[in-house]
């Protein structure tokens, strides 16, 4: 299981469209914040997001203790399980 | 957890030395344009052989002001050698990493696209032209150094900030000082802890 965090600001939203493409992972809601989830990786693709440099850098608000960031550069994001 | 009532009204001032006073004037005064709105003509005295000095002062805007120290005599190796890199106050070697020299500066505000613009195009007709003009998480800057080497900021908002931004924030520092009170902090643990906060304190 995988979870990430990510504050509900308009620079994000895009981050969290692009998140729920993969059919795998759902989005919930927790206070002001999007609540990612997967039971296998999460995989972000930067450039659909069309965020700029950043916010993609900034974008992250937690990751779950059973999920860990294995990449976050100019290409993508990537929490895999623990 | 801040409890008591937040008394303060922003910056009163803020002081540099200077070397370069001809330069200082013509860079805050004549090329953007901020007042002369005090100064202090003072004779030296005290233990340390004190200089004389001049110490004057430019608002910035809302009555807050940037000031200066001129000491008459004195060359910037009072502070010690001339570095590769650094300004008038501070020197460092060419090891020294960028993102360190820059990390302290002043950034001054200004409310809307337009203004910033008006400043990059004063800037731009100067000794001292804009060095980057970048767009941050919510925020627009432009940058160059002034004459004496200092860092210089201006920025607008490019939305207003959040009620959850805030929240948000004090998240973070509460898992940051969980993160630093224990071994080896890293950004990673941060996240991990800010996740279980988010859990912990936030409803569903
Ligand atoms: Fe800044």
């Amino acid at each position: 299981m995988t979870t990430l965090f990510v504050l509900d600001v308009p620079e994000n939203i895009s981050v969290v469209t692009v998140a729920v493409e993969d059919p795998a992972v759902t989005v919930g809601r927790r206070g002001h914040y999007h609540e990612i989830s997967a039971d296998g990786p999460i995989v972000i693709d930067r450039r659909a997001t069309g965020c700029r440099h950043a916010v993609w850098y900034s974008c992250i608000a937690g990751v779950g203790r059973d999920g860990r960031i294995t990449q976050h550069d100019k290409n993508a994001l990537r929490v895999d399980p623990v | 957890m801040t409890e008591q009532d937040h008394r303060v009204r922003g910056v009163d001032h803020v002081a540099f030395p200077t070397f370069d006073p001809a330069a200082t004037v013509r860079f805050y005064r004549d090329v953007l344009g901020f007042p002369v709105v005090h100064s202090i003509c003072a004779a030296g005295w005290g233990p340390e052989n004190h200089p004389d000095f001049i110490h004057f002062f430019f608002d910035i805007g809302n009555d807050d002001r940037i000031a200066f120290f001129y000491y008459f005599g004195s060359s910037p190796e009072v502070g010690g050698p001339v570095g590769e890199k650094g300004d008038a106050y501070a020197r460092f070697g060419a090891d020294v990493p960028e993102y360190f020299v820059r990390s302290r500066h002043l950034a001054i505000h200004v409310d809307s696209e337009h203004d910033l613009l008006e400043y990059r195009r004063r800037l731009d007709a100067s000794s001292w032209p804009v060095e980057m003009q970048i767009q941050h998480e919510t925020i627009e800057s432009i940058y160059t150094h002034d004459p004496n080497g200092y860092m210089f900021e201006i920025t607008r908002a490019m939305r207003p900030v959040t009620p959850q931004e805030d929240d948000d924030a004090n998240l973070t520092i509460d898992a940051l000082l969980d993160v630093v009170a224990g071994p080896e902090p890293t950004f990673g643990k941060l996240l991990a802890r800010k996740a279980e906060l988010i859990v912990e304190r936030v409803p569903v």
